[in-house]
């Protein structure tokens, strides 16, 4: 990987790091609202993480078509989970938009693993961390 | 010209062209609403022709008004001044300063322009598509933008293709500042250190640092926003709200959360206007003085304050929104904080002047009028800076004078600077210098024509905004005031006739230039 596509990448998940604190900012500030919901993150959804945990260990190991199938099924499985959020209830509408812009995510770095092999590594970590940071801010604050 | 090159020369041209075409789109507009304000009752056939919904009988309607207010904002903001002093003159001229054979990502910098060519035309549908452009501002708060077509015209489609414009522009931002941040960081010149490079090289390097913590935000904030208009969330729209006598199904969103995510962009994006300017304005002051910048290492800091104290002031916008009041303080310290640097600036700029041997170019003349209008437009900043003086000045004219001064007349001011130092690099030619120094006067002269006396409409207490502020008796004495900024206003359109004269002319039958026209010696000038 040249230097240039390495900074790339980096600026690339600054740019993410935002958009992902900007919706965090405003899960925090809204909930202060009172009309969440209590409802648990399904549990195989939480089954999810060691997928995206796999997708990294593997891409570190140079299977990268296997890492990039694993990203496919965690954007697939986060869609599954899109389709049963009920939007007009503001918890799970947060959980939309988190999933949702996570799933773009996760579709963008598996397809940047099968097109560019390793070379797309430190984008996929970075999705696979921010799906972890993602399932523990549902979890707690939804 | 090839159309989709990835040359960073053609796609800055591409930049230009697109924001001289944003530019005399809005300013039609401006000129439009500045008409309705003085002559609000006159029957105007082509506006009935132009919109027979907007302007019945030809008489334009308050909705009209503010959705041409809305646009030219928009156009003004997004499609010129974010767009031509970073996009348009970085991209043709960062490389070459700094060593580089092209941009570090030429084919995302060609997809970068077009994101922001497909944005321009998706906004300018609005106007054609029914109920027309919205009229929620170029800030589009909620709970107006986030009710759909219930709450009048443009409120509809309109306000959503407004909104997918701006996530396709902030998506193109990013993809700029990514790339040239990663051109500084990566491809300068061996020999060149961060505190070699010119002063522009510096701007355009911070200005894309900022939007790339910037545009992320606004990104964000626009996808609530969409989702609460079109999947009835209920992010931004309170709960209980009746409108049309119709009570909204939503549990209880807050407006002000948009407001902070709107504003933590909307500030820095002031900067992403102006630093550009800043960084032309050095090097052509500096150029045209036969010296070097006064306080190099200052004036870089002074751009990285900027850029950094620009994050952390955005709640000086919404004093006047019901924020916590200990809050205030801590936001208005630290906007009057942002005088220090920017004094360092101007200081700097005067010291470089100061014993030089000075040429009173078409450049030259341009750059020293950016100072004085960052002065002018700085000084009632700090004015605004302060919450007791804000919550009166906050919503009127006071405010449209500070910030078109600050923000949009002193970056255009600098676009012109850029247009006549850069001309004969762009395309080989000068441009005619008697034609840009009387264009200068002109325009330096209409210029404060129309915006010194809007500063007393608005401390007279005259609310922006408003479509005929005739209504109020109060303001029925304004109305000569009114009048000259409308003859100021139709008298600046007129003069630009000169300066696009000068343009296309100058690019078909300029004198010819080769080399360094104007001793500068920095790299871009050197003819390999």
């Amino acid at each position: 990987m040249t230097n240039a596509a390495r900074t790339g990448q980096t600026l690339l998940i600054v740019a993410s790091t935002m958009l992902f604190a900007a919706f965090t900012s405003a899960l925090v500030a809204r909930r202060a609202g009172g009309d969440f919901g209590d409802t648990p993150l399904p549990v195989w959804l939480w089954a999810s993480a060691p997928l995206a945990l796999a997708a990294s260990w593997a891409v570190e190991r140079g299977f990268t078509r296997s890492a990039a199938a694993a990203g496919a099924a965690l954007t697939a499985s986060q869609l599954f989970y899109l389709g049963s959020l009920h939007i007009a209830q503001v918890d799970q509408a947060f959980r939309s938009v988190f999933v949702g812009a996570h799933a773009a995510h996760a579709a963008a770095g598996a397809c940047a693993l099968l097109l560019h092999g390793r070379s797309a590594r430190l984008f996929w970590h970075f999705a696979g961390g921010l799906w972890i940071y993602v399932l523990a801010l549902l979890g707690v604050w939804t | 010209m090839k159309w989709f090159s990835t040359d960073h020369k053609v796609i800055g041209k591409q930049y230009i062209g697109l924001s001289l075409f944003a530019v005399l789109m809005g300013m039609v507009l401006s000129l439009l609403m500045r008409f309705h304000l003085v002559y609000p009752d006159t029957k105007v056939p082509l506006f009935q022709a132009l919109w027979p919904e907007g302007a019945p009988g030809g008489v334009m309607t308050p909705e009209l008004y503010l959705s041409l207010m809305t646009m030219h904002g928009t156009i003004m903001v997004f499609f010129v001044l974010t767009t031509a002093p970073q996009s348009g003159f970085g991209n043709c001229f960062l490389p070459p300063q700094i060593g580089a054979h092209d941009m570090a990502f030429p084919v995302l910098n060609m997809l970068s322009f077009w994101t922001t060519a497909l944005s321009f035309a998706v906004l300018l549908m609005a106007f054609v598509v029914e109920g027309g452009a919205p009229l929620s501002g170029w800030t589009a708060y909620p709970p107006l933008s986030g009710l759909g077509k219930i709450t009048g015209p443009g409120q509809g489609l309109g306000q959503d293709l407004w909104l997918v414009s701006i996530a396709l522009f902030c998506a193109a931002s990013l993809m700029a500042a990514i790339n040239f941040i990663t051109t500084v960081i990566e491809l300068r010149a061996p020999d060149m250190g961060y505190f070699d490079m010119p002063l522009t090289a510096w701007a355009w390097f911070v200005t894309a640092l900022i939007s790339l913590f910037a545009f992320g935000v606004l990104l964000a904030g626009g996808i609530l926003l969409l989702l609460d208009r079109n999947l009835n969330t209920a992010f931004f729209v309170p709960g209980g709200l009746i409108v049309n006598d119709r009570v909204e199904p939503r549990s209880g969103g807050s407006p002000i959360l948009f407001q902070h995510l709107f504003w933590f962009f909307g500030h820095p994006e002031v900067y992403i206007a102006i630093l550009p300017g800043m960084g032309v304005v050095s090097t052509v002051l500096s150029t045209f003085s036969g010296k070097k910048v006064f306080g190099y290492r200052a004036m870089a800091y002074a751009l990285l304050a900027i850029g950094g104290l620009g994050f952390l002031v955005w709640g000086h916008h919404m004093f006047i929104s019901g924020i916590n009041p200990y809050s205030t303080i801590a936001f208005s310290v630290l906007t009057l904080a942002i005088g220090v640097p920017s004094a360092i600036k101007t200081f700097n700029w005067i010291a470089t002047i100061w014993g030089g041997r000075l040429r009173f170019t078409a450049a030259m003349h341009y750059a020293l009028g950016f100072v004085s209008l960052f002065i002018t437009g700085g000084i009632t900043g700090l004015v605004l800076g302060q919450p007791g003086l804000d919550l009166y000045f906050h919503d009127t004219y006071f405010v449209v004078a500070h910030f078109h001064l600050i923000m949009g007349v002193a970056a255009i001011f600098a676009i012109f600077a850029a247009l006549h130092y850069w001309f004969p690099r762009m395309y080989g030619r000068t441009m005619n210098e008697t034609l840009g120094k009387v264009h200068f006067y002109l325009t330096f002269a209409g210029v404060y024509a129309l915006f010194v006396p809007m500063h007393f409409a608005g401390i007279a207490g005259n609310p922006r905004r408003y479509p005929d502020f005739k209504e109020y008796e109060f303001l029925q004495s304004l109305l000569p005031l009114h009048k000259g900024m409308t003859h100021a206003a139709y008298f600046l359109a007129a003069v630009q006739l000169l300066f696009l004269y000068n343009y296309f002319r100058s690019k078909r039958n300029g004198a010819e230039a080769r080399g360094d026209v104007w001793g500068a010696g920095t790299r871009e000038w050197r003819d390999d």
